[in-house]
């Protein structure tokens, strides 16, 4: 699928993710330049308008904007009438509201772009994710939280995107801010823009060490949070293990701690911006109050005019709030830096290789498996084990729990490597085989079946998309479901899962069953399928794969020798290795492991067949009603 | 596991709950800030002072500017400014400490209110009954404890500040400029009607949208988690692609409705300042004549100026929490309801006080005419009548949704009868409390559960004082021990989320195990031993007759080796008992029991029976 994502460098930067979507990031920022461009605007009108006033002198009003006035009052004359005046006031609260207004539709395209921006690369994140995490490794499950991995393709990235949306913007806007207004505020007088500087460093440097310590405060309380959620999803999911052993108020206790642990963290988060909003505010009012009062001084002195005080401080306003919201921004960034890196975590894992598909679309169904080892974690599983099956041969595989029974399975799949030996397919190394080729020869029932949230019909079609409702009715049969489809009101559109009718262990395996039975690959496999469904219904099933006998390769892994007794072959591995291969009437005759196994079930069953024979001799008894009421109580 | 309202269909409508302010609702869950009144007060406090600095630096700003504005003044009088520069720093630290008292205040708040929630509904959770939880999935729980308290808590810290803030600031300027210029004043506050309807308007729709967001938002973490849950099938199926061009479908909508929400909140903010500024020429115009009549001041038109850009600020955010709680409300509605729900099984008052003296062990047990029904039209149990005494082991066999398990609940008291009564010791056991019967039960279930943690934490979840040693003796009887000492840490080795390191027969062991630790006195085993293998089950059973001397047991299983020697067999079937008797009364009976018995035989009896001919399979 999404392999070329793969070959994409990783975003490893915050600036390095908005690549691709530069372009738009730069259509927003002019768009920005803009709106503040028109923005400056109003207050220098009203500063012309409010000097014009005060001072009564011509030469301080904007001369288009009066000769426009005077064109409006059709006064030729060089000096300003007070009709002229009042004209030019009107003038300027209408140019005012004019520039505002185009002001504002460049703050429409600013969003618009920087939305549209933001959210491909959102939405790209989102499917690179998720088609990688298709092609990570089973083994990487094994190790991997869910609650964890959902938490980072969903608020880590949401996390970013609030980052891609608005603070790239802000940022953009901050710097341009002072790139613009700072120009203008040094043509109306240096003395006063410099003053404006003063405490700019120290907002800086404030700012720098609050983003590192954010990042720190806000990663514990993410995991903090993690931890909280965690614990609460366990108590659910485990709610009848809690009751059945009552520990409700252990569990409150436990719980009490991760919340708490959530709380005070979070609380530390919001308290260190208190400390970062409140001393900044302290240097943005300081740092106005400097420029006010040392205006006041110059203005006193006659070096400035009433109307480039008023400018300045408007000005000084306009750069002092956005650098204000720094303390937001940076937050924001710190977090955003956090949650890349756990993002990049994820798509840093190498996927699954890629391997060329082999020859043949399908192939005859033999497997053979040479002297193969697999450890977890130095601990091995599997020790120089070898089996061959041949094509349309049925293999029972039996062993105790942890035997390595249902890892041999999943190496079959090229769901885990192996570090020595081979598994060749009709002679095709399987770790040399391109994964999807593979997985295509191969149909399976896991041990702990998994259906999607979806109808039971699409949750079957995933074993062969086309397939006929008749085809979905026949596996159904043959998997021993039809009496439980028939009690779904909506038949084969019932929604499994969550939202949909509750399955129970036996149903989910039937329905898995159905599902590979559909899908008619050279090999099927049963891990441990039948172990939920009664006797009754297994009989059933296994009627229905004995009429598949000879048509497909068939693996069946159980713990019940009924399951298994009437394959070829039976394989009984014992701590990852193969201890005995053969038919039941050969095994059963040979001392070993599987004659102990059918012992146990022989002794048990010839006390029941003795059972029985007593029970024929006996008379029948005469009702098949239920014991009578006084009867009850009596110890049997 | 998405955790999002939208996903599950309760009966809570969002759009009728979003249509008025329901206050009824907001007063309860106030209730939960109202427990902080000092931090409440200092909030609103703060809020206040917040306001008041704000305000007062135009104010300030008008004075400098006034005094240095009159004609002839030089240098000298610099003197009059010094109050000035006073007031100014003043106000400077005064809003330094508003700030930083309000983020403190609210962060209190914020924090606490959704912690103190989140503890009353898991409070609540551990209480509830199981029917509770039959019809509500853990992903919709999830999303009430974490998302929608977090919302909530939000709602009551910062919009409960921004209410004051914003109210002390529009009241505070509305009299400012009032008191300045009464005119210039009106003015501009015959902007505030207009615009404050299609704040609300806007708000609104921006909302609508924003929902629109989070329940495509909630159809992409649940598709993330169906994907991991579901990996190896989908590999085994080589569903990749498939799921990858669905999850695009879904990623595409999310584009789709998020730039939409974009634009609408993108041509709102050009449209409140637009208006603002519509204010502001106006202002500026009446009020420039004004000056040129001597009627205002300079400052005074500044500070108008100021106060303009000001005034509408909190309009916007008002506008915003104001649709922000019509949107929530349905989330309130939730998550009381979570933690108000009283659970259908729980003991009244009267049956603790009665109760609580009670300490006498479970001898015997009687059904008396035990119904049960979710639905009245769909019976699960008809009728049930047993009685069985200390030392038994009832086996309970039968088809799939005969019924057994419900049978065995209700014993329990995990669900209240329907109709009938058990009887404890001769006594209606709603008469015990839940804790007296509760705390004698052990219970193995059929799909077992084990938390993230160790082995021995897991077993020891059955006796949280016990030793290891009492725990490695619970395993070997389980027939736990000898897998759990293969493994690289023996008992202190992790078993993974979901047990997912262990297989399906191991979580089975080890939750066995844990039953027997908890030492009950009814021990209750629903198909406890379906994924292990029939050497390891016929070893389980020699220990097990040791462990059930003095016990109630109740095993639901499959396998006869389990179920012949029961003391009592019962055959359950349709809600009802249709068999009960001994192993050998029910064979004799030729019956259901005979039949299921006869299929167990890998190989044709020796004798065949006369009457059935069947496949033995």
């Amino acid at each position: 699928m999404n392999t070329q994502s793969n070959r994409q460098p990783l975003p490893s930067g915050l600036w390095q993710i908005t690549a691709g979507q530069r372009h738009r990031y730069l259509a927003a920022v002019a768009a920005m330049v803009l709106t503040n461009l028109f923005l400056f605007a109003p207050p220098l009108l009203g500063k012309h308008a409010i000097d014009l006033v005060t001072t009564q002198d011509a030469s301080r009003a904007i001369p288009w904007v009066s000769s426009w006035a005077q064109a409006l009052n059709a006064n030729s004359a060089a000096v300003l009438e007070p009709n002229d005046i009042s004209l030019y006031l009107w003038l300027s609260g209408g140019l005012i509201l004019l520039l505002t207004a185009i002001a504002g539709a460049f703050t429409y395209l600013r969003g618009r772009y920087a939305a549209l921006a933001s959210e491909q690369i959102v939405s790209d994140l989102r499917d690179r994710l998720y088609a990688h995490l298709h092609n990570l490794p089973a083994r990487y499950y094994d190790g991997a939280d869910t609650g964890d991995l959902v938490q980072r393709a969903s608020s880590d990235v949401e996390t970013l995107r609030v980052f891609l949306d608005t603070d790239i913007v802000e940022i953009g806007r901050t710097i341009l801010m002072l790139l613009c207004v700072m120009p203008v505020l040094f043509a109306l007088d240096a003395r006063l823009a410099a003053s404006s500087l003063v405490l700019m460093p120290l907002l800086i440097v404030g700012a720098w060490l609050f983003f590192h310590k954010v990042k720190t405060v806000f990663q514990a309380t993410d995991e903090a949070e993690a931890a909280m959620t965690a614990t609460l999803q366990e108590n659910l999911t485990g709610i009848r293990v809690v009751r059945a052993f009552h520990r409700q108020d252990f569990e409150i206790e436990r719980f009490a701690v991760r919340n708490g642990e959530f709380r005070d963290r979070n609380h530390r988060l919001i308290k260190l911006m208190g400390l970062y909003w409140s001393l900044s505010d302290l240097v943005a009012f300081t740092q106005i109050g400097i420029v006010l009062f040392y205006g006041a001084w110059l203005t006193l002195a006659g070096q400035i005019s009433v109307g480039t005080l008023f400018a300045f401080t408007t000005y000084i306003a306009m750069v002092i709030w956005p650098i204000r919201q720094l303390g937001r921004i940076l937050t924001d960034s710190g977090k955003a830096v956090i949650s890349l890196g756990r993002i990049n975590e994820v798509l840093r894992s190498a996927p699954e290789p890629e391997r060329p598909v082999p020859a043949p679309a399908r192939i005859a169904g033999q497997i053979r498996i040479e002297d193969v080892s697999m450890a977890y974690d130095d601990k091995p599983v599997l020790s120089g084990l070898s089996l061959t099956v041949a094509p349309g041969e049925t293999l029972g595989i039996v062993g105790a729990p942890g035997s390595g029974k249902s890892t041999l399975i999943r190496l079959l799949l090229g769901l885990y490597p192996y570090q020595q030996g081979s598994v060749r397919l009709d002679g095709h190394e399987v770790s040399n085989c391109d994964r999807h080729w593979l997985r295509s020869q191969i149909s399976v029932v896991l041990q702990e079946p998994f259906l999607y949230s979806r109808s039971i019909a699409d949750n079957l079609r995933v074993g062969d998309g086309s397939a006929s409702d008749d085809a979905l009715h026949q596996v159904l049969a043959d998997a021993a479901a039809t009496e439980t489809l028939a009690k779904f009101r909506d038949g084969l559109d019932a929604q499994v899962g969550e939202r949909g009718v509750t399955l129970s262990g036996g149903q989910r395996q039937r329905l898995a069953l159905a599902r590979a039975l559909l899908k008619a690959p050279p090999i099927l496999i049963l891990d441990d399928s039948l172990s939920a469904v009664d006797l009754n219904t297994e009989a059933e099933i296994l009627a229905a794969l004995d009429r598949r006998r000879g048509q497909q390769t068939i693996l069946i892994i159980a713990h019940r020798l009924s399951s298994v007794m009437n394959a070829d072959r039976i394989a009984v591995l014992e701590q990852g290795k193969l201890v005995q291969l053969g038919s039941h009437a050969e095994l059963s005759q040979t001392p070993g492991p599987y004659q102990a196994l059918c012992e146990v079930q022989l002794a048990l069953e010839q006390t029941v067949t003795a059972d029985l024979d007593n029970s024929r001799q006996a008379p029948k008894a005469t009702t098949t009603a239920d014991v009578p009421l006084d009867n009850r109580g009596e110890p049997s | 596991m998405s955790y999002d309202d939208d996903l599950y269909d309760d009966g809570i409508d969002d759009e009728r709950r979003a249509a008025r302010l329901d206050l009824r609702l907001w007063r309860s869950l106030f209730r939960y800030a109202a427990a902080y009144p000092r931090t409440l007060w200092g909030l609103a406090g703060c809020a206040v002072l917040t306001a008041i600095a704000e305000v007062s630096y135009p104010l300030l700003t008008r004075a400098v500017v006034d005094q240095v504005s009159q004609t002839g003044l030089t240098l000298t009088s610099w003197h009059t400014l010094e109050p000035i520069i006073a007031l100014y720093a003043l106000n400077t630290l005064l809003a330094t400490f508003a700030i930083g008292g309000f983020i403190w205040f609210g962060g209190k708040i914020r924090t606490h209110v959704s912690h103190d929630i989140r503890a009353a509904g898991f409070a609540n959770l551990q209480r509830l009954s199981f029917d509770f939880y039959d019809y509500r999935p853990v992903g919709w729980l999830m999303a009430r404890m974490t998302s929608d308290c977090e919302r909530l808590s939000n709602i009551m810290a910062w919009g409960f500040l921004d209410l004051v803030w914003g109210l002390t600031m529009m009241v505070g300027i509305a009299g400012a400029m009032l008191v300045m210029n009464v005119k210039l004043a009106l003015i501009v506050l015959a902007v505030l009607p207009l615009l404050a309807w299609i704040s609300v308007r806007f708000q609104r729709r921006m909302l609508t949208s924003a929902r629109q967001v989070r329940a495509t938002n909630a159809r992409i973490t649940g598709a993330y988690n169906e994907a991991i849950m579901g990996m190896l099938t989908s590999k085994a199926f080589v569903r990749e692609a498939a799921n990858g061009d669905e999850f695009g479908d879904l990623t595409g909508q999310m584009r789709g409705h998020s730039v939409a929400n974009h634009l609408q909140s993108a041509l709102y903010v050009p449209i409140v300042v637009t208006l603002a500024s519509l204010a502001t020429g106006i202002a500026l115009a009446v009020g420039g004549l004004e000056l040129l009549a001597g009627a205002i001041s300079t400052g005074t038109l500044i500070a108008f100026m100021a106060y303009i850009r000001h005034f509408f600020e909190p309009v916007e955010e008002l506008g915003a929490w104001f649709a922000e709680m019509q949107m929530a409300q349905a989330s309130a509605e939730r998550i009381l309801s979570l933690i108000e729900t009283e659970p259908t099984v729980a003991d009244t008052e009267a049956v603790i006080r009665a109760s609580a003296l009670d300490n006498d062990g479970i001898e015997t047990i009687e059904l008396d005419n035990l119904s049960f029904a979710y639905d009245p039209a769909e019976p699960v149990l008809r009728g049930v009548n047993l009685a069985v005494a200390r030392g038994q082991t009832i086996a309970i066999v039968g088809p799939t949704g005969g019924g057994k398990s419900t049978l065995v609940n209700l014993i329990c008291r995990f669900y209240e009868p329907t109709g009938g009564t058990v009887r404890i010791n001769g006594r209606d056991y709603r008469e015990r409390s839940l804790d007296w019967l509760h705390a004698r039960l052990g219970i193995v279930l059929q799909q077992p559960h084990v938390f993230s943690g160790s082995i021995a934490d897991n077993i020891r979840y059955g006796n949280l004082q016990a030793t290891p040693e009492q725990i490695e003796a619970a395993a070997r009887v389980a027939g736990a021990h000898p897998f759990i000492e293969a493994m690289d840490d023996g008992y202190a080795s992790p078993v993974g989320e979901g047990g997912s390191r262990l297989s399906a027969g191991q979580k089975q062991l080890v939750s066995f195990a844990r039953a027997i630790l908890a030492d009950p006195e009814i021990l209750v085993m629903d198909e406890a031993t379906s994924s292990v293998d029939t050497v390891t089950e016929a070893q389980i059973q020699r220990g097990l007759a040791a462990v059930l001397t003095g016990r109630l047991a109740f095993v639901i299983a499959h396998r006869l080796s389990t179920i012949r020697d029961a003391d009592l067999i019962l055959y359950v079937a349709d809600g009802q008992i249709v068999e009960r008797g001994d192993h050998r009364s029910l064979l004799a009976r030729r019956g259901a029991y005979y039949d299921l018995c006869q299929r167990q035989q890998t190989q044709p009896a020796k004798v065949q029976p006369p009457a059935t001919t069947e496949d033995p399979g």
